[in-house]
């Protein structure tokens, strides 16, 4: 049945199915595993980093990007998109175009939700023309809003987009949202550093070769947006390894 | 077929006639195809070699080194399992190779290729000759490990809430064991090798088990890798195994760290 009604995006299925969309969430599951978590003062997004090619300039190759930077008010939106590179750089274009035109317009910055369902639109409407494909691309946007309450927020492919108080898209995204469900915990995002400390122990879960291939950024409130460099981002994996090594010899003990 | 504006492909009605039409002249064939076409077959030909040198192995492998376990592991991560869980405990030498040939190869020369290339390698336990024992065929068992992308999965259910990695079993009527992984459910089928083995096991009524894990990451991938550790707990596979920390290690070390940043899939 899937055969004759997938290749033309507007056309539905006898049960329902829009299977363009369906197969443009497969894309997504070939881009790398990102992570964001809401925290009480922060929200954090982290994702993992593959080698690059030899010859390839590594400094080129950013997955966080800032949408809208409000350098004087100290608010950001961050976000990270996954899936297909090309179609990420075209919708980013858009976004930051949007927010920027928004602030013009209006006199304000844009709320994460307002680009967020900017961004969520934009998406749906390649799911209804024809001739065009669906963007195979899932984002988590996060940032605080005026009203300094932070926000993370996810879209996918078909255009729908909810605001998380966790979430992991890509490869291996369910085993990093149990990973999440488990251990989102009130204790977990009480302070700043346990919630930066969850998103790289809930990529850990699924990135082989250890604090190195992790990019990490994070929005506190009023403040300005940091990218934390490798260094940092390996004194955090020191850390969790040995909390680790710490709570297995307790539970040796205890057994003991 | 064609395919319209909007995608969708059609079968396109031909003007010149049904297609069963053929013509009987200008197929003769001449001696000249007939000595290609035989390069071609010599070419094409399955070769089973003894140990990384050239010799062929004469006899059937499984005369030679008769085996009670007979594990096959098909794909990149069913491979990877195997080499780092089974394989790490105990001594296993290398028996022998298969190599072949065909137009989809990309080294053109078929008489040079090195023992890296071989498709198929052939190991048996050094330390343990029971597990080859001294009855062919009579207790042989078989187990085939493979994996399949998740999308192939057939369910009621969305792709999108199974949870993937998960392992399906499908066993031939003389095997009685039982399965450490629910059976795999109709309508889904296998295909492939994994498919011929299991077949040509029915037919000859030996006890076989075939280890299908589904999964929506078809590289090299840990936690794929980590759903075929129930496996190790059945009857078969148990006192092929010790030491399973030593051997998550090892497959850490397997997956690669220069994986390359694919440049389409950010």
């Amino acid at each position: 049945m899937a055969s004759r009604y997938d290749r033309a995006i507007t056309v539905f299925s006898p049960d329902g199915h829009l299977f363009q969309v369906e197969y443009a969430q497969e894309a997504v599951k070939k881009g790398s595993t990102a992570v964001g978590i809401r925290g009480t003062n922060i929200v954090v997004l982290g994702v993992e980093k593959k080698s690059v090619a030899k010859l390839q300039d590594e400094r080129t190759v950013r997955k966080i990007c800032a949408l809208d930077d409000h350098v004087c008010m100290a608010f950001a939106v961050l976000t990270i998109f996954i899936g297909l590179t090309a179609d990420a750089r075209v919708v980013i274009n858009r976004a930051r175009v949007e927010c920027q035109s928004h602030k013009l317009t209006v006199e304000d910055p844009v709320t994460v939700e307002y680009i967020t369902r900017f961004i969520a639109t934009l998406k749906q409407k390649y799911t209804q023309s024809n001739g065009r494909r669906p963007f195979g691309i899932s984002a988590l946007i996060v940032g605080f809003d005026d009203d300094g309450i932070p926000r993370l927020y996810q879209t996918d492919p078909s255009g729908t987009y909810h605001a998380w108080k966790a979430n992991a898209i890509g490869r291996s995204a369910k085993t990093v949202r149990e990973f999440l469900e488990k251990n989102y915990t009130e204790d977990a995002i009480a302070s700043d550093n346990e919630a930066i400390k969850l998103a790289i122990k809930a990529l850990l879960e699924v990135v082989q070769s250890g604090g190195k291939n992790i990019e990490l950024a994070i929005i506190r409130r009023n403040q300005p947006l940091k990218m934390f460099s490798a260094k940092e981002v390996e004194l955090y994996v020191t850390e969790i390894e040995k909390e680790k090594e710490e709570a297995e010899k307790k539970k040796s003990k205890k057994s003991v | 077929m064609a395919a319209t504006f909007f995608g969708e492909v059609v079968k396109a009605p031909c003007r010149a006639g049904t297609e069963d039409e053929e013509e009987e002249e200008g197929r003769r064939e001449t001696p000249e195809d007939r000595e290609v076409r035989q390069q071609l077959a010599r070419k094409r030909e399955v070769r089973l070699l003894r140990r990384q040198t050239k010799t062929s192995l004469e006899v059937s492998l499984l005369e030679k080194y008769p085996c009670s376990k007979f594990i096959i592991a098909i794909g990149n991560n069913a491979v990877a399992f195997l080499s780092s869980f089974v394989m790490n405990s105990g001594v296993w030498e290398e028996v022998g190779c298969a190599k072949l040939w065909n137009e989809w190869c990309r080294t053109a020369d078929s008489t040079h290729l090195s023992s890296t290339e071989a498709f198929c390698g052939f190991y048996h336990l050094k330390s343990n000759p029971s597990v080859f024992g001294s009855c062919p065929r009579k207790n042989m068992q078989i187990t085939v490990l493979t994996c399949r992308h998740v999308t192939d999965y057939k369910t009621l259910e969305s792709t999108g809430s199974l949870p993937s990695p998960f392992l399906k079993a499908l066993k031939t009527q003389n095997f009685k064991d039982p399965a450490c992984c629910p059976l795999l459910e109709q309508p889904n089928i296998v295909h492939d090798l994994p498919a011929a083995v299991l077949s040509y096991c029915q037919v000859w009524k030996i006890p076989a088990i075939l280890y299908l894990c589904y999964t929506d990451v078809m590289k090299l991938d840990l936690i794929t890798v980590e759903a075929f550790k129930p496996i190790l707990s059945t009857r078969s596979l148990k006192s092929l195994v010790k030491n399973i920390p030593q051997s998550t290690e090892i497959l850490k070390k397997l997956m690669t760290t220069n994986e390359i940043q694919s440049n389409i899939y950010t």
